[in-house]
């Protein structure tokens, strides 16, 4: 009778300790979870943050000073357009000849 | 007996010690434990949710999960408007040291990255009682780091959100913006700031000591991002009309001036643009004047500009046809003794004639045929008098008073487009009832895939015949030859409207008109361009409002992909030689 509940009240210390040690990596876990998702979040914003400074850097407005400026282009008209014939036209083609 | 020590011998100690002492002692150590048993049983199962409770206050925290406000994107998915972090800094005053040198530099240092005069922080930070002061808000995020990097003690910085608008002062008036709350003012981001806000969400989660969150209590209520919002809005039209328009607008010294450009197909709205306008990002000092989405929230005297669809209904009900001859000499008419009178005595002219060289007599000779009750039918269906469902704040339905009231002159004038007030939104959409087989169809801001069904005005027949007269008051001998663009047919009417001062019509204010359409035999676009008061000598709609038509049309239908479907004389230099694969 004795040495059963001495191994019972090991069983349960251990069982106790081993609890404690569970909640204590349950904790660090979620820690890092939440460190994670916190990154996560930051790297979501900055790379909407970086879409707008790339769309901020091709703007039509930038697009055309840059045109003219640096590359000397100018605008196309028809005029100085050869319009070809696609030979298999595509959905998109045969909307724009409607 | 040998006692090395005496004490015993004390009489103190000879005295015997009572019993009840030592049962005393039992009874109150006894007693203590019965008190701890019982304050345990109290603590644990009486008072349990008392002390949990009290216990979670200590270290349970809840967390607010931010939702991200939604995006809006043009046609092409391109970025109108979204948000990026912002940061805003604050401090507490009483922790700031004022007096320390040292502190005082870094203050002057903080005060020229913020941008602001030294005097005005200081104040901020003069009133010692407040807790909490807002110092400025919404800065780059990169300079708040930075900020932050310099240490001062009582200066701290807050994550906020704020806007950004790629596309600036061009799409001001469509996107419209956001106020420090990240709530919708303006535009688009007003009307639709249900939809763009999200819901944020929370948690509550237990932090340790170092404030780590260490495990979640209780449900989580996660946030709901606001939905992106994709506009009917081309931004490389946009940015074209609005160029154009600018420069149009600054060359004759105009007031102001607007464009709309409407997908004559979809009823889809591609391009809407205001001048003078404002960079949403950069608000201070703002005007009405500026501010004012004039495309809808401004109504105008159309003038000539109304006179295709009185044409068109006399068209309709078989009043005449195009050939019929209206004779409008003397280039005067006399109503009930008011007087309409013509730039030139025009002698004969055909029905298509009248649109071509705008008679305002030979109009008002072909509506005096018709009834009251006709016309505003036509106009009302054309969408006169009646607010554009655009969902856009701001939009007013313009004035067309009921036919009852009309008198015979006012009928005479209404024909040439005095009398009845639209804006320049209204007029574009109104003209798909020519371009759309005779059909008025619904206008959008926002993409649509889906086709759409139209409201038939007039006949396909009359809507045909009443385009070729835009394209022959477009071409030569017309009054709006500038609208005349490189491989494309266009086909418009231009307007020039006194403006209205007070009770009579100021002689040397005008509004120049332009509205049309291209290419005229499959129209695909719509464009319509208003010039408010030029000044520079030029006020005539065909000479101030339809070369910004020209330059819209040619670039919106290049970008487009439409093929021109006029002959243009090549200026290709180079040969094109087919490159080896």
């Amino acid at each position: 009778m004795t040495r059963l509940n001495i191994a019972l009240l090991l069983a349960v210390i251990a069982s106790a300790l081993y609890l404690v040690h569970t909640q204590y990596a349950s904790r660090q876990l979620y820690t890092e979870l939440d460190r994670a998702n916190a990154e996560a979040r930051r790297l979501e914003t900055e790379q909407q943050r970086l879409q707008v400074e790339k769309r901020a850097q091709a703007t039509p407005l930038r697009v055309e000073q840059l045109a003219r400026a640096r590359l000397q282009m100018r605008t196309a008209t028809p005029a100085i357009t050869q319009y070809v014939v696609n030979p298999l036209p595509t959905p998109a083609a045969s909307e724009v000849q409607r | 007996m040998s006692r090395s020590v005496l004490y015993a011998t004390s009489p103190l100690l000879a005295s015997k010690t009572p019993v009840w002492r030592s049962k005393f002692i039992v009874g109150m150590i006894a007693l203590g434990f019965v008190g701890l048993g019982l304050r345990a049983a109290y603590v644990q199962v009486v008072g349990n949710e008392f002390f949990q409770r009290q216990g979670e206050v200590r270290f349970a925290r809840t967390l607010e999960l931010p939702a991200n406000r939604g995006r809006i994107l043009d046609r092409n998915g391109l970025i109108l408007a979204s948000s990026v972090p912002a940061a805003s800094i604050w401090a507490i005053p009483e922790d700031v040291a004022h007096d320390d040198p040292q502190v005082r530099a870094k203050l002057k240092e903080l005060a020229r990255l913020m941008g602001m005069p030294l005097k005005d922080l200081m104040g901020k930070l003069a009133d010692e009682d407040k807790t909490f002061v807002w110092i400025k808000r919404q800065l780059d995020w990169d300079l708040g780091q930075q900020i932050v990097g310099m240490g001062i003690k009582g200066i701290y910085l807050r994550k906020e959100y704020k806007r950004e608008y790629p596309e600036g002062e061009a799409a001001a008036h469509v996107v419209g913006f956001t106020n420090v709350e990240d709530k919708g003012q303006e535009g688009m981001e007003l009307a639709f700031n249900d939809l763009l806000a999200g819901k944020p969400g929370s948690r509550r989660v237990i932090k340790d000591r170092l404030g780590r969150v260490v495990d979640g209590v209780g449900e989580i209520s996660p946030p709901v991002d606001g939905r992106d919002m994709q506009l009917s809005i081309d931004s490389k039209v946009q940015f074209f009309a609005y160029q154009k328009l600018r420069d149009q607008v600054q060359a004759h010294k105009a007031k102001g001036g607007s464009v709309v450009v409407l997908d004559a197909v979809t009823g889809e709205v591609l391009a809407l643009a205001n001048y003078p306008s404002y960079a949403p990002d950069k608000r201070q000092n703002l005007s009405g004047e500026q501010l004012r989405n004039r495309a809808l929230t401004d109504t105008f005297e159309p003038g000539s500009t109304m006179k295709p669809f009185t044409i068109a209904l006399a068209l309709e009900t078989g009043r005449v046809r195009p050939q019929t001859v209206i004779d409008t000499s003397p280039g005067r008419l006399t109503i009930t003794g008011s007087t309409i009178s013509d730039t030139h005595n025009y002698g004969a002219l055909t029905v298509e004639g009248v649109i071509q060289k705008s008679s305002n007599v030979g109009t008002t000779k072909i509506a005096m045929q018709m009834p009251a009750r006709e016309m505003w039918e036509t106009f009302s269906a054309a969408g006169f008098g009646q607010k554009p469902q655009l969902g856009f704040p701001g939009v007013v339905s313009g004035r067309l008073r009921p036919y009852k009231t009309w008198r015979p002159i006012e009928q005479a004038t209404m024909s040439y487009g005095y009398g009845l007030s639209a804006s320049l939104f209204q007029m574009a959409r109104s003209y798909t009832v020519f371009a759309h087989q005779g059909q008025i169809i619904p206008a959008t801001m926002l993409k649509s895939s889906e086709p759409v069904v139209g409201v038939p005005v007039f006949s396909p027949k009359t809507a045909d015949a009443v385009r070729k007269m835009l394209q022959m008051a477009a071409g030569p001998g017309g009054t709006g030859q500038k609208a005349q663009t490189l491989g494309y047919s266009v086909g418009g009417k231009s307007g020039t409207a006194r403006k209205q001062v007070g009770k009579s019509y100021a002689t040397n204010k005008y509004r120049a008109w332009f509205t049309g359409m291209a290419p005229i035999d499959r129209p695909r676009i719509i464009v319509a361009v208003m010039i408010d008061e030029p000044s520079n000598g030029v006020y005539y709609g065909g000479a101030v409002a339809a070369p910004v038509f020209s330059e819209v049309v040619q670039q919106t239908l290049r970008m487009m992909g439409v093929q021109p479907d006029m002959d243009v004389k090549p200026q290709i230099v180079a040969e094109v030689v087919e490159e080896p694969l």
